[in-house]
């Protein structure tokens, strides 16, 4: 055994020593110290064996007595479980027997809360959209808070709440009938805002100062409408605002504010006008041009028509006016004979009638041009609404439509031009028609006249 | 202004009238009244007034002796242009208020078709009702227009016609001796 344990070790520590020969000398081990080791290890573990025994002895008693407790402790559990259970069964009934009065005692009230939920809801959707809301905004909180009160189970609407919606009601439907002023700050048409006295008729319409308002749902005040109606409606406004009783009569927007409010939306003369872009103003220039020139050819011949008539009263003195000039040649040449004279005569009035006549067929030109000006314009933003139709076919109506009602302006502006070209080329054109007429027709009358009263 | 309106229905149907047509039923009538004022001028001159140009005329001219050489000859067509002058007056002014009454009424289609045209860009054109406004401002100015215009057009065809045979008829009784 010990020649074995040798031999073990022996050739342990060659194994070793063969393979890590650094090791070799601690490894050396002594056989007596292994020895030694050995019986010390054996002692401490009797020792430890002896101690656990002993403990063990010693608890042997103990257990019994804890397992005694275990069992108590359960038992004690079990029964608090078992009547808990049966309160909990009891709760539970109970529960189901108070919710059960709840219901019974809530009845018809549970009706009135569902009712009283839809009512305020309805009633602050009408009152955010009514004209009332500038002269009472407070009450808008107050439906809120009640809608959301009787919506949850845990709050109750109190009887005050209920009378308070039930007033506000009443209060709207009474001031629906009502004109009142009140005193509100009010955006005026430039957005400022300033305090100002509005006088409500009813829901129907507000009026301050002359001027028609409108209620601005998203800024929850009173707005003056950009584009007031016609006069004769805006001139009874000032009746009402200053009266205090009795009847008045007052132009009424049946629909709230709706058919006003669509005032707004279609655009001014000056924005039409400049919708005709190049071709309207074209147009309108050379209309312009065209009056001009139609004044000054009045003007004119207003004055060249009035010395011809005062010269036909005086056949005497020949002036310096195209009959005048006329007459001049017989007066130049008392004694030449009647065919000599004749031709003289026409040489004369020929010379004078183009003066007369400048400038007119410009008129009549301008007249016929700026309708078909107009039709260009038109037909080339039909082209380019057109070209967009095909671009973005035809699903929104909008936009074919806008560019329409652009185009069609340019014809308007055409015709807005002729209509008055046509009329003062008449005017023009006759004045100058009765100057040649009487040249033409009277001048030689006017000289044989003259040469029978001199002899 | 509104009670006239009330004691006067047909006053205020005119009215409604007026606002269904807009604008330019103002002008349409202007024009119209305009016209009308001339034509009756014109009865009038015809009716009243010629008649003692055309005596004057023909009492000038029997007053003469000679009735014959070159100087008689100028004085003659001296006369009856002076009386032709005044037949013409007007006349073409008329004829002029006739064709302006179809322009006028055409400018009130154009804009009411516009009109319709914004409320369709504003609405969508699903909103018939909307349209009508514009609707009823283009048609009813057309309609107006052309009425103006047939109110006239016969009478101003008849003074032409009248005014170059009274002037014929002048030239027939101022006799020449040839």
């Amino acid at each position: 055994m010990k020649k074995l344990l040798i031999t073990a070790v022996a050739v342990a520590t060659g194994f070793i020593g063969y393979h890590a020969p650094v090791v070799q000398a601690a490894t050396a081990i002594d056989v007596d110290q292994l020895l030694r080791q050995v019986q010390q290890g054996r002692t401490r573990d009797s020792d430890i064996n002896r101690q656990r025994i002993e403990r063990f002895r010693a608890e042997r008693a103990q257990q019994a007595n804890l397992l005694q407790q275990a069992k108590n402790d359960k038992l004690a559990e079990e029964n608090r479980s078992k009547a808990l259970d049966r309160l909990f069964e009891t709760n539970d009934g109970e529960i189901i027997e108070l919710e059960q009065a709840v219901q019974d005692r809530l009845g018809d009230l549970k009706e009135l809360f569902g009712v009283i939920q839809q009512v305020a809801g309805d009633a602050r959707a009408n009152f955010d959209i009514s004209m009332t809301q500038a002269q009472f905004p407070e009450r808008s909180v107050f439906m809120t808070e009640l809608a959301q009160k009787v919506g949850q189970t845990n709050r109750l609407a109190s009887v005050q709440d209920i009378e308070q919606l039930w007033f506000e009601i009443y209060r709207e439907m009474v001031e629906t009938g009502k004109v009142t002023k009140f005193t509100t700050e009010l955006i005026d048409t430039d957005g400022s805002l300033a305090p100002a006295e509005v006088t409500r008729v009813g829901v129907f319409n507000a009026v301050s100062d002359g001027q028609f308002l409108y209620y601005n749902e998203d800024a929850k005040k009173l707005q003056v409408l950009s584009r007031q109606p016609a006069g004769r409606y805006l001139s009874k406004v000032g009746a009402v605002e200053t009266s205090t009783s009795g009847l008045e009569p007052f132009p009424l927007d049946p629909s709230r504010g709706t058919l006003l409010s669509n005032l707004v939306r279609s655009p001014t003369l000056a924005e039409k006008f400049h919708q005709g872009k190049e071709v309207g103003y074209i147009i309108v220039t050379i209309g312009a041009i065209g009056v001009l020139l139609a004044i000054w050819r009045l003007i004119v011949l207003m004055g060249v028509s009035g010395a011809v008539s005062r010269q036909a009263k005086n056949l005497d003195k020949p002036g310096n006016n195209p009959l005048g000039r006329v007459l001049k040649v017989y007066h130049d040449n008392p004694s030449a004979d009647v065919e000599t004279l004749e031709l003289k005569l026409s040489e004369a009035i020929i010379k004078e009638t183009p003066k007369l006549n400048k400038l007119i067929p410009i008129l009549k030109i301008i007249a016929v041009v700026a309708p078909l000006m107009g039709l260009l314009g038109t037909v080339t933003g039909m082209i380019q609404t057109f070209q967009q139709i095909t671009l973005h076919g035809t699903g929104d109506p909008k936009l074919m439509a806008g560019g329409i009602s652009t185009a069609l302006v340019t014809t308007v502006l055409g015709l807005t031009v002729a209509i008055p070209m046509v009329f003062l080329h008449t005017i023009v054109s006759s004045r100058a028609k009765r100057v040649s007429q009487v040249l033409n027709e009277q001048a030689s009358g006017m000289v044989a006249e003259r040469a029978e009263a001199t002899g | 202004m509104d009670a006239l309106f009330y004691y006067i229905p047909a006053l205020a149907s005119v009215r409604d009238f007026f606002e269904l047509g807009g604008n330019v039923l103002f002008l349409i009538a202007g024009v119209l009244v305009f016209m009308w004022t001339l034509i009756f001028e014109r009865f009038f001159f015809y009716s009243v007034k010629y008649p003692k140009i055309v005596k004057s005329s023909i009492d000038y001219w029997n007053s003469r002796t000679d009735r014959k050489s070159w100087h008689a000859h100028q004085i003659r067509e001296r006369l009856v242009s002076v009386a032709g002058q005044e037949l013409d007056r007007n006349v073409p002014m008329i004829q002029t208020a006739v064709a302006l009454c179809p322009l006028l009424g055409l400018l009130g289609t154009v804009t009411g078709m516009i009109k319709v045209f914004e409320t369709m860009a504003v609405s969508g054109s699903g909103n018939v009702r909307n349209m009508a406004a514009g609707v009823s401002f283009a048609t009813v100015p057309t309609m107006a227009g052309m009425v103006a215009a047939l109110s006239g057009v016969a009478l101003s065809a008849y003074f032409l016609n009248r005014a170059n045979r009274e002037r014929e008829l002048l030239a027939d009784h101022i006799t020449l001796d040839h």
